[in-house]
């Protein structure tokens, strides 16, 4: 047998044929490693953890569409391209637009959207009933709902109107016979609204303004002027206020001229925006095209917020409904540190997407910063954890010590030198270490993965780096905590064996 | 030439004189008993001779080389190389079986060597036991595996504190058994005992009173049990 065998079987037997005293040390160092590998797992861990939580306060990243080309799915994808893949927790489309709703006279702003990407970006959105899956199904404020008196299952019409000419249509083939309304902004900003009706052949057939707020006996009187009102009549829309000058009269081209009452152009030019309006639905050209849909509501939307004002349906919905693919926004959740969504926005924006990207500071900050102290936090109590553990096991082993007397005294006497009597100390220190670095490695990932699920509600992945790390950090502490009881075991003096003490 | 000589020693604690200008000389090969009363200075030549502590005054000259000045260490290396111990209380490490025991002794002596640790237990008659712990074992079995452990090196020199302090007479005669056979064989044993019929054993008996050499006995009787 070799010595270095004995020197191993010597040191084993010692831990294993003496445990209560090597127990407590062992014990004492599992958990200190324990306590190390699981807060070291949580520390690297805790971006990721907290970048996920943070995740939960909605989007980090505003892309909008850039000066010249509209922002398209196709090209969001590209975007997102520059972020890695795994990174990005949702990428959400969202086109706004105001869809009517007849049967209540009313219109509201919609929003077509992915829902599969809302619930990771708003996850903050609560839903009462469940989010569309089919097609024609909406999500409904809780604000409009509540006005509404809708529920779930509810079926509402909405409807888009379009302003374009279908060509060879004339705006008489719709709209004749109905009382169409429009409005628009007058003096001081003050509305007024014209209701007209169109004859068969697209002339205005009866006008009637409400100027009521307009200035009295000034800007309200584009409302009793009979004079200024039949300029309309037997006349095809659109008009145009005519502007005098030098040279006389000028109208706009291609449409029918109007003089203003006279003292009140802002008025005039009022009501005349409001009968385009009526008729087109803007004060561009074109002829309104209704497009009517049944939606069934699945869901009400709470949160609290704007939003609760919106209805929401999928993107292909309003795609169909307003035959238009382009979007408006997109929110981006992803999971990355400030310094990381920087160069991301900075890439997408640098691009030659023409698209434009935007960090939602006020979380990206807040992220950085929570997580730096979150960080210091784990860091400290690591340092305290382990010099509490040094503490114990120098204790502890100076027990042993105390308690060995007699046997280093004997192996001395048996010629044991210093250096021997140190090395076997050190050795058992150094496989107390190993051992409870083992134990704690193991026992920390556990430790890690019951805090990660308890407090962070998802799993962790194990770093197999931090298995040696933990029983080398484990064995320096265990060899580190035993210096001072070795001293203490090296100055024992051999005699205390003879005679029976 | 002796193989020990303790030449005008004295050990001063303070103002006690616990060895008080002693000289005493063992042959190679005899068998000497150190006797006397609690305080008489036993146990300080018995520290002086293990090499575990050194005169205030005076030579300790071991096979001739005066190692009375050496330090600690050079006396730790004297001690492993050249003196068995054998002590009152056994003194087994607890966690180790008797085997390992006696292997300690040749750990630190040279080179472990299980085979002849065996042998060496076989000796004292405790073969069979070799794999029990220290708590196994009887007291007379203890001290057995000690003696084994002490004479696994062939020690030049044999020092036993009180070997059968702690013995019931049986297992007195046994351990005084084994020494006559390590005397038989040619080992020089000094023995302290304050056991006059452990002392009868040797060849020769020293009493020290008041850290001086009071008489030298020899015993007549020696060799003819």
């Amino acid at each position: 047998m070799t010595k270095r065998k004995m020197f191993f079987r010597m040191i084993t037997a010692s831990l294993l044929r003496r445990r209560s005293r090597m127990l407590i040390a062992l014990l004492s160092i599992a958990v200190g490693a324990t306590i190390l590998s699981g807060l070291v797992t949580i520390y690297y861990d805790v971006p990721r953890q907290m970048g996920a939580q943070f995740r939960s306060y909605g989007a980090n990243m505003i892309l909008l569409p850039g000066e010249e080309k509209p922002l398209t799915m196709e090209r969001l994808q590209e975007a997102l391209k520059n972020i890695p893949e795994e990174e990005v927790v949702g990428a959400t489309p969202y086109r706004y637009v105001r869809l009517d709703m007849p049967s209540r006279q009313q219109s509201f702003i919609s929003a077509g959207t992915d829902f599969e990407e809302v619930q990771k970006t708003s996850p903050y959105f609560s839903v009462e009933g469940e989010y569309p899956e089919n097609t024609r199904e909406i999500l409904v404020g809780k604000e409009i709902a509540e006005t509404l008196g809708l529920k779930e299952r509810s079926s509402v019409e909405l409807s888009y109107k379009t302003t374009a000419f279908p060509a060879g249509t004339d705006p008489g083939d719709i709209q004749a016979g109905k009382v169409l309304s429009g409005s628009a902004e007058g003096f001081n900003k003050v509305l007024l609204s014209a209701d007209i009706v169109l004859d068969e052949e697209g002339k205005i057939d009866s006008i009637a303004v409400d100027a009521a707020y307009q200035t009295p006996g000034v800007g309200s009187q584009v409302g009793t002027d009979q004079a200024f009102l039949d300029q309309f009549i037997g006349k095809k829309p659109p008009f145009s206020l005519n502007t005098p000058d030098s040279e006389g009269t000028q109208q706009e081209e291609n449409t029918e001229g109007v003089d203003a009452v006279s003292g009140a152009t802002i008025s005039s030019q009022a009501v005349v925006d409001a009968v385009n309006s009526a008729v087109f639905g803007s004060s561009e050209g074109g002829v309104i095209v209704e497009n009517t849909e049944h939606f069934t509501v699945s869901g009400i939307l709470s949160t609290g917020g704007e939003e609760e004002a919106y209805i929401y349906m999928s993107l292909k919905d309003l795609q169909r409904l307003t035959a238009d693919e382009t979007l408006d926004v997109a929110e981006l959740s992803v999971s990355a540190g400030a310094d990381e969504l920087d160069n991301y926005s900075r890439a997408i924006t640098d691009s030659e997407l023409d698209i434009s990207s935007r960090l939602v500071k006020r979380v990206t900050r807040s992220e950085a910063s929570v997580l730096g102290k979150l960080q210091a936090l784990v860091f400290l109590v690591t340092a305290v954890v382990l010099l509490l553990t040094m503490i114990c096991v120098c204790t502890t082993m100076l027990a042993v010590v105390s308690e060995r007397r007699r046997e280093i005294g004997l192996r001395k006497a048996l010629g044991a030198s210093d250096s021997s009597i140190r090395k076997e100390f050190l050795g058992e220190g150094l496989l107390l270490g190993g051992l409870g670095g083992v134990l704690g490695a193991i026992l920390g990932f556990v430790f890690a993965q019951v805090v990660s699920i308890n407090v962070f509600g998802s799993s962790i992945t194990f770093q197999p780096l931090l298995l040696p790390a933990t029983i080398l950090v484990s064995m320096a502490i265990a060899a580190a905590s035993c210096q001072f009881p070795i001293k203490r075991a090296v100055a024992i003096d051999p005699a205390i064996v003879l005679k029976g003490e | 030439m002796a193989l020990l000589e303790l030449r005008n020693i004295s050990k001063i604690y303070g103002e006690l004189k616990a060895l008080d200008n002693v000289s005493i000389q063992v042959e190679k090969g005899e068998w000497v008993a150190i006797m006397g009363p609690s305080g008489s200075g036993k146990s300080t030549m018995m520290n002086i001779i293990g090499c575990m502590d050194k005169p205030s005054l005076g030579e300790v000259l071991l096979d001739g080389t005066d190692i009375s000045k050496e330090p600690q260490k050079v006396l730790t290396d004297i001690r492993r190389e050249k003196i068995g111990l054998i002590f009152q209380q056994f003194h087994m490490v607890t966690y180790l079986t008797a085997v390992e025991n006696v292997m300690v002794s040749q750990y630190y002596h040279s080179m472990p060597d299980e085979e002849e640790a065996l042998e060496a237990l076989e000796r004292v008659g405790l073969r069979e036991r070799a794999k029990h712990l220290p708590g196994q074992l009887s007291g007379g079995e203890q001290q057995r595996v000690c003696v084994a452990r002490a004479l696994i090196n062939h020690p030049e020199l044999i020092l036993a504190d009180e070997p059968t302090g702690n013995l019931d007479e049986a297992n007195e005669n046994i351990v005084l058994d084994l020494f006559r056979q390590l005397h038989d064989e040619g080992t020089t044993l000094i023995v302290v005992t304050h056991d006059p019929e452990v002392a009868e054993a040797a060849q020769r008996t020293i009493v020290l009173e008041h850290g001086r050499v009071a008489r030298e006995i020899l015993n007549e009787n020696f060799g003819k049990q």
